[in-house]
């Protein structure tokens, strides 16, 4: 609406949910920083960070939460996701049953969670899968790094699996790899579209997420941002802070 | 709804009923003991033994023994504390006798207000304790000096010179003389036992880098021990900068004049040195000592090496986890790059999660060991992460991390009080607080502040408590207090304190004109605020702010938990409503729990019974045990063996109650009555039952097939998820093909769609065992009556019901699970591959016949008449007891003969279905029933059975009863199959409404088993009672009204069992209608007969079958005098029930068997129970596990 020079700007906060070492910190860091580290400590309860992502209308600045994965911090994770607009339930696709704790939290979002919250399951370590380098819409820079010595294919979740379940519950989807940075921003894109008009009014508070999502327009939003695959560059750029 | 505080509440009740109402009481008092153990860090194996107030004197430093001067010396008052393996002394003013008051010992006061070795004074074990001699002194009755073991390693060198290195103070002890001597002798005993330790303690202290800092100059060159990887990667922090050459040499200092590591004496030096931080090289071995760990170390010096040996190889979820955190564990430190330290690191976990299982590993223990490991030795740090999750910082590392959760509120509560701006603006600002300090007690601040900093906070954490990370946390807030009030959301609050600990080490006051504030740095200031303003954050604040949190946050966890584990629960769980996965829930666990705290209850009166040390019922040893089990506090044990699993039936069925309770009940365990409760337990034990508070569960050959059936994965134990599932196939679909189905295939025991005739039987005692206490359910009595009597099927004589106008539907039910075990056996399959011919089967039934006859010619029975069958119970039985030798039979039948073509003319017609289905459609609105008839009907039988059975047996309907011979005959195996079966079920309207909704119904998951159905456990116990008492009556009872039908029938033969039999049977239903099971122990006792009589009749001997009944005469007879003398062969129930027996008829026999099996049950119910109860016991150790097996370790090493 406002395509005023002043971008309108909120605030969207954002919980990270998963199981351990599924590389939910390397996301973020990713993300955030455009950085990867191969000993990351576990998170300890949960992190805090923020980042700021340009929209053609808007502006959205992420506060994330990232939370530990450990199975036992798993009743903590009510304090972090409170509130939360949106949720990145994250598995690792060279293991199975982080699918199955994914499903877990997708549930526990689905019904503890504030109703509007937008949820994005996310297959990391791509890079560990013989397919990563052959996609398409690789950004230039991470194909380059795409795997360089991982010739077998650790994956064990297949695109489709998890592709079906996501549509069941109406979740944004992707496949990424947080080493080489693939899809890592078009998650975080596409969920600041996805973000309702309506819960971004008031930032963040209670309540603030309460504006409804429904279904139908998460797969559009999940399109629109498919569509938007190619001109990636132009997002990252607007993406980094 | 069944709430597990409930559980806790009732368990502590249990343990204390002078606690009462308040579930933290037990935590407000705890037992003298733990207080005593916290007090000066001792094991859990220690108890305060003996105290006397005395006097303790050290000698100025640097004096020589012959210029001992008391006034040149420190002199300290305080308290005396003898331990099974330690003398302690402290300043601070507590007592732990059991006639101490609890709120002396629980309001500490002093430096550290009970929260660690107080105060002044020492902790010595005894072992380091050399000699003791006794003084005499003007002004004290008793004085001592006592001569350590200070420098033990340094012996050998037999330096004489270094005498005055020798360790010596005296105490005077002030009290009447009794006690002094009683303390002495106390003392002398405990030296005594302590020598066998100095070995040990030789070998403990010789890893303290002390004993290798106060070497003696001829050992100059002695390798030092391990003191940390610091020693090989350097230890963090510039050691100019920490000034740590002279700290090191300000501690020789102290630890020459004061003792070193176990010998160690604490004088006011101790505490400020430690407050300004200790030098790397002694951090380890004061963090060790001043935790106390050092004291679990000298229990078991071996632990961590046998730990790491007993399991190496061995694979566990705990090391996964461990795997996946090496590398990421202060990998800024040098020392966790290299193999060296990740090895440590790795052994060290590892080898905790084996001692500790109910911990295992929670990520957080990974950093906070990698910073032990810089400063100590593994077995050091193993020991001290012990002491850490045990003791300091209790569940914060458990699997629900509910201690972590629960200092959060705790803070919470404390920032409010303490900064109540500051904390409306977070609440106003809608900032969790403990999103951000939840990481700093969790892993001790190490992560959060530069490490140098955290070790600090740490130095002085493990001597003061864990109050200290309150203090810190507090003063931080205190510190940043403008900064945070202009922040409005999580972000800004972060960043503030992000950056506040990025500045630690610059000067608190950089403006300042002073040049010594200006060199106060940050961290100073910190430490200041932190213990100077915040001087009122004691252990006993902290405690009581955890009481005051810890139910709500418990309830947290456990509503977490359970919404967590419903939600993760299979599919099938989805037909069963929320409401009900709810309850079952409550239930699996509630059971689990109590059983846990009874099991621990138990052991400890067992314990304290053992120890026979006088001991005041309401100090219970381990407080800190009385809540295991408690979903909240970890999951100590999620499956449910066979014990357990008829305990949980108990409580949601009123068939799965015991009939014959073998302890005797108590009062039903109500709010209203609690006290009457108390009193009544306290009186007796009988409370401590194994069963507890609840009903007495039934064991059965049902109960035992329904577990075997849900424990899908044959391991002896169900899960929640094994439940359910076991649940929703009876409860699920509300569908009676589906119960029907369920029920064959419950019995059908190696899966391959057959029932054979012992299965058959099984079933009808299963279905005598679930109707036993009455049917529920939606039956519909006037309705059925109706049917049955419109009915002209075998109901027209095979029940009584008819007859007698106010039977109830439950006494019918007997006729109809007769009448079902003679269907079945009517329309059995024969048991080969392949379907006899209907010839050849009826060529069977004849050789069966004739054999029978040949048999039944010696039974002098006089035959019933065709009139008295009919009045009387059950024909059916007759069909199946009395045929296998009875040429009567034939007779019988063919007085019976047009009803038996009814009935089979009923259940022949395609099964029986179409007219069925008329009739039931028409006559019930059930809407289950139409499809079930549908699928009846395209199930059918096969059309072999059909041939084979129906057509046969209407052109042979004479030998019927024949054919029921040969269904007995065990030479001539048979089954039913799943169409069979159904068929029979819905040939019968009770049965039918049994399976459509009772026996559903009978699983009362949701509402209270009391509240909806007459048995309440109080109505099931009074009804038990009565019913109990007629075991002993009922077999008086039985027998008159048999003696009677007897006479009756002018049958008063020392006769044929058959011919008793068949009067006892008839009696039994006359009489004892409702007692279902004994008509099946009765059916099966003639059917043991039978086989007998076969397998006797392998000869033919004719008179073999009355030989037989005289052979069991004449073992009967002896039997019941032996019983009748007292003290005589047959002992226990036995021997009383066979008295009982014995006063009734002869005639009895066969009730009198029936009885006997009845007794044997309950011998089996009794005998199971204690085997079950001691089974479980051990399960707990085992299971609980790991939990207690693991704190035992944790400390108690002498294991
Ligand atoms: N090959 C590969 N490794 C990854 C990727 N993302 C993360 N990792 C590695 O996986 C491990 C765990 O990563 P983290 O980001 O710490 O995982 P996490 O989910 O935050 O773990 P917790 O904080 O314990 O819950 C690290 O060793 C990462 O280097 C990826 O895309 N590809
Ligand atoms: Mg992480």
């Amino acid at each position: 609406m406002a395509d005023s020079v002043p971008k309108p700007s909120s605030s969207v906060k954002l919980v990270l949910l998963g199981e351990a070492a599924v590389g939910k910190s390397s996301l973020v860091l990713r993300f955030v920083n455009n950085d990867f580290q191969e000993n990351k400590e576990p998170t300890i309860g949960a992190a805090f960070l923020t980042q700021k992502c340009n929209l053609p209308t808007r502006t959205i600045k992420f506060e994330i939460w990232d939370t530990a994965g450990q199975e036992r911090f798993a009743s903590l994770a009510p304090m972090y996701y409170r509130n939360a607009q949106a949720a990145l339930v994250v598995y690792d696709l060279t293991k199975p049953t982080s699918l199955i704790k994914a499903k877990h939290w997708v549930a526990e979002l689905q019904r503890q969670a504030s109703p509007g919250i937008v949820i994005a399951l996310v297959g990391n370590k791509l890079d560990l899968t013989s397919d990563s380098t052959g996609t398409a819409e690789d950004d230039g820079e991470s194909s380059a790094a795409a795997d360089s010595g991982d010739s077998g294919d650790a994956r064990k979740v297949s695109t489709e699996e998890a592709k079906t379940y996501a549509e069941e519950e109406s979740l944004l989807f992707f496949e990424t790899s947080a080493k080489t940075g693939h899809n890592v921003r078009e998650v975080f894109t596409a969920i600041a579209n996805a973000i309702p008009e309506t819960s971004l009014k008031s930032a963040r508070g209670p309540g603030a997420g309460a504006g409804g999502v429904g279904a139908g327009r998460n797969n559009e939003e999940q399109q629109r941002v498919n569509l938007g695959g190619p001109r990636d560059p132009n997002a990252k750029e607007g993406c980094a802070c | 709804m069944l709430s597990l505080s409930s559980f806790v509440q009732r368990a502590q009740q249990l343990l204390d009923p002078t606690q009462g109402l308040n579930l933290s009481d037990s935590d407000k008092n705890p037992s003298k003991a733990s207080l005593f153990q916290n007090q000066f860090r001792l094991p859990s194996s220690q108890h305060p033994l003996y105290e006397i107030s005395a006097e303790l004197t050290i000698p100025p430093s640097n004096v020589t023994q012959g210029d001992k001067d008391r006034d040149r010396g420190y002199h300290y008052a305080g308290k005396l504390h003898l331990s099974e393996a330690y003398l302690c002394f402290s300043t601070t003013p507590s007592s732990f006798l059991q006639s101490a008051s609890t709120s002396t010992s629980s309001a500490f006061t002093g430096q550290t207000h009970g929260g660690g070795p107080g105060g002044n004074g020492f902790t010595f074990p005894l072992c380091a304790i050399r000699r003791v001699e006794r003084l005499h002194s003007q002004n004290f009755q008793f004085a001592l000096a006592i001569t350590t073991w200070n420098g033990i390693n340094q012996e050998s060198v037999k330096d004489k010179k270094e005498n005055a290195r020798e360790q010596r103070i005296t105490i005077q002890l002030a009290g009447p003389r009794v006690s002094c001597e009683r303390f002495c002798d106390g003392l002398k005993k405990g030296l005594r036992a302590g020598v066998g330790n100095v070995g040990k303690l030789k070998k403990v202290v010789a890893e303290c880098y002390s004993e290798y800092l106060l070497r003696p100059e001829d050992k100059k060159n002695a390798s030092p021990p391990d003191a940390g990887l610091g020693m090989l990667f350097r230890y963090p922090g510039d050691p100019k900068k920490l000034r740590d050459r002279a700290k090191m040499r300000l501690w020789a200092e102290y630890l020459r004049d004061n003792g070193r590591n176990m010998t160690l004496i604490r004088q006011p030096t101790f505490h400020k040195l430690i407050r300004v931080g200790l030098p790397n090289r002694l951090r380890g071995e004061m963090w060790e000592l001043t935790s106390g760990s050092i004291y679990l170390r000298l229990e078991n010096p071996t632990l961590y090496a046998d730990t790491l040996a007993k399991f190496s190889g061995r694979e566990s979820l705990a090391i996964d986890e461990i795997e996946k955190d090496l590398n990421r564990s202060l990998p800024e430190y040098p020392g966790f790059q290299s193999e060296d330290g990740i090895g440590r690191l790795r052994r060290v976990l590892t080898a905790y999660s084996w001692v500790d299982a109910e911990v295992g590993y929670c990520q957080a223990m990974n950093i906070v060991v990698a910073a032990l490991l810089i400063y100590m030795s593994e077995a050091q740090a193993f020991f001290l992460l012990s002491a850490l999750c045990d003791r300091l910082v209790p569940g914060y590392y458990s699997t629900t991390m509910y201690g972590t959760l629960l200092d959060q509120k705790v803070f919470e509560s404390l920032v409010e009080k303490t900064m109540p701006i500051l904390w409306e603006h977070l609440v106003r600002s809608d900032v969790q607080l403990s999103v951000v300090s939840l990481p700093w007690f969790l892993s001790l601040y190490i992560n959060s502040m530069p490490l140098v900093f955290a070790f600090r906070v740490l130095d002085v954490f493990f001597v003061e408590g864990p109050k200290v990370l309150f203090q810190v946390g507090l003063a931080i807030l205190r510190i940043n207090g403008e900064e945070l009030l202009d922040a409005t959301d999580d972000g800004a609050f972060i960043s503030v304190l992000k950056s506040y600990f990025a500045r630690l080490d610059e000067s608190a006051h950089p403006k300042s004109e002073n040049p010594k504030l200006r060199a106060v740095t940050r961290f100073q200031e910190l430490m200041v605020v932190a213990f100077k303003e915040f001087s009122g954050v004691t252990q006993s604040s902290i405690t009581e702010l955890r009481l005051k949190n810890k139910d709500a946050v418990l309830n947290n966890i456990e509503s977490f938990a359970k919404r967590t584990a419903i939600r993760n629960l299979a599919r099938d769980s989805k037909l069963l409503s929320p409401e009900e996965l709810g309850a079952l829930y409550d239930r699996f666990y509630g059971v689990l729990y109590e059983r846990q705290q009874r099991d621990h209850i138990l052991k400890e009166q067992a314990k304290r019974a053992k120890t026979n040390r006088p001991r005041v019922p309401d100090a219970p040893d381990h407080d800190d045990h009385i809540e295991r089990g408690r979903v909240g506090l970890g999951p100590s044990t999620s499956l449910m063996d066979y014990d357990a699993f008829r305990e949980f039936l108990a409580g949601m069925s009123k068939w799965a109650i015991s009939d014959s309770p073998t302890t005797p009940r108590r009062d039903t365990f109500t709010d209203k009555d609690r006290n009457s409760f108390y009193n009544s337990f306290r009186k007796s034990d009988a409370f401590l039952s194994p069963w507890g508070a609840g009903p007495e569960p039934a064991d059965h050959e049902f109960l035992q097939r329904l577990f075997r059936n849900w424990d899908v994965d044959s391991s002896s134990a169900l899960t929640l998820q094994n439940v359910v599932s076991g649940l929703a196939r009876i409860k699920g679909k509300r569908d009676i093909m589906g119960t029907i189905n369920y029920f064959f295939e419950l019995h059908d025991d190696d899966g391959d769609g057959k029932v054979d005739r012992e299965g058959i039987l099984r079933m009808s005692e299963a279905l005598l065992f679930l109707s036993r206490r009455g049917l529920e359910g939606s039956l519909s009595p006037s309705n059925s009556t109706l049917t049955l009597n419109g009915m002209t099927d075998s109901m027209n004589n095979s029940s009584l019901a008819n007859d007698v106008p106010g039977q109830s539907v439950n006494e019918r039910f007997l006729g109809s699970v007769s009448a079902f075990i003679r269907r079945c056996f009517e329309y059995a399959d024969p048991d080969h591959p392949r379907n006899q011919p209907p010839a050849a089967s009826a060529t069977t039934a004849t050789t069966t016949a004739t054999q029978a006859q040949e048999q039944g010619e010696t039974a002098e029975q006089p035959v019933p008449t065709s009139d008295d069958l009919l009045q009387l119970a059950s024909p059916d039985a007759f069909a199946i007891g009395d045929d296998d030798d009875d040429d009567d039979d034939d007779e019988e039948e063919d007085g019976d003969g047009g009803d038996d073509d009814d009935d089979l003319l009923t259940m022949d017609s395609p099964t029986g279905t179409p007219r069925r289905a008329a009739k039931s459609s028409g006559e019930t609105s059930s809407p289950g029933q139409p499809p079930p008839l549908i699928q009846l009907t395209n199930y059918s039988i096969p059309p072999s059975t059909i041939d084979g059975e129906s057509t046969d047996r209407r052109r042979v309907s004479k030998a019927q009863s024949v054919k029921a011979n040969a269904a007995l005959d065990p030479s001539n195996p048979l089954h039913i199959t799943l169409p069979t079966f159904r068929m029979v079920v819905l040939a019968d309207e009770l049965l039918e409404q049994f399976f459509e909704s009772s026996f559903p119904a009978s699983f009362h998951v949701i509402e209270a088993l009391g509240s909806s159905s007459s048995a309440s456990p109080t109505t099931a116990s009074s009804s038990l009672t009565t019913f109990s008492s007629l075991g002993m009556g009922a077999g008086r009872a039985v027998g008159a009204a048999l003696g009677g039908g007897g006479a009756g029938s002018g049958v008063s033969a020392p006769g044929g069992a058959p011919a008793a039999g068949g009067r006892g049977l008839r009696g039994v239903l006359d009489n004892i209608v409702t007692d279902g099971m004994r008509v099946a122990a009765e059916v099966r006792r003639r059917m043991e007969d039978a086989q007998k009589e076969l397998e006797k009749n392998a000869l033919p001997g004719q008179r073999s079958g009355n030989d037989e009944d005289d052979e069991e005469d004449d073992e009967d007879v002896p039997g019941f005098e032996h019983a009748s003398e007292p003290g005589g062969a047959g002992t226990g129930k036995g021997a009383a029930y066979r008295r009982a027996v014995s006063s009734s008829d002869r005639d009895l026999l066969s009730g009198a068997d029936a009885e006997a099996s009845d007794a044997n049950s309950i011998g089996r119910v009794r005998g199971s129970s204690d085997a079950g109860s001691m089974g479980d016991g051990n399960g707990n150790g085992n299971g609980n596990g790991n939990g207690g097996a693991a704190k035992v370790v944790g400390v108690e090493f002498d294991g």
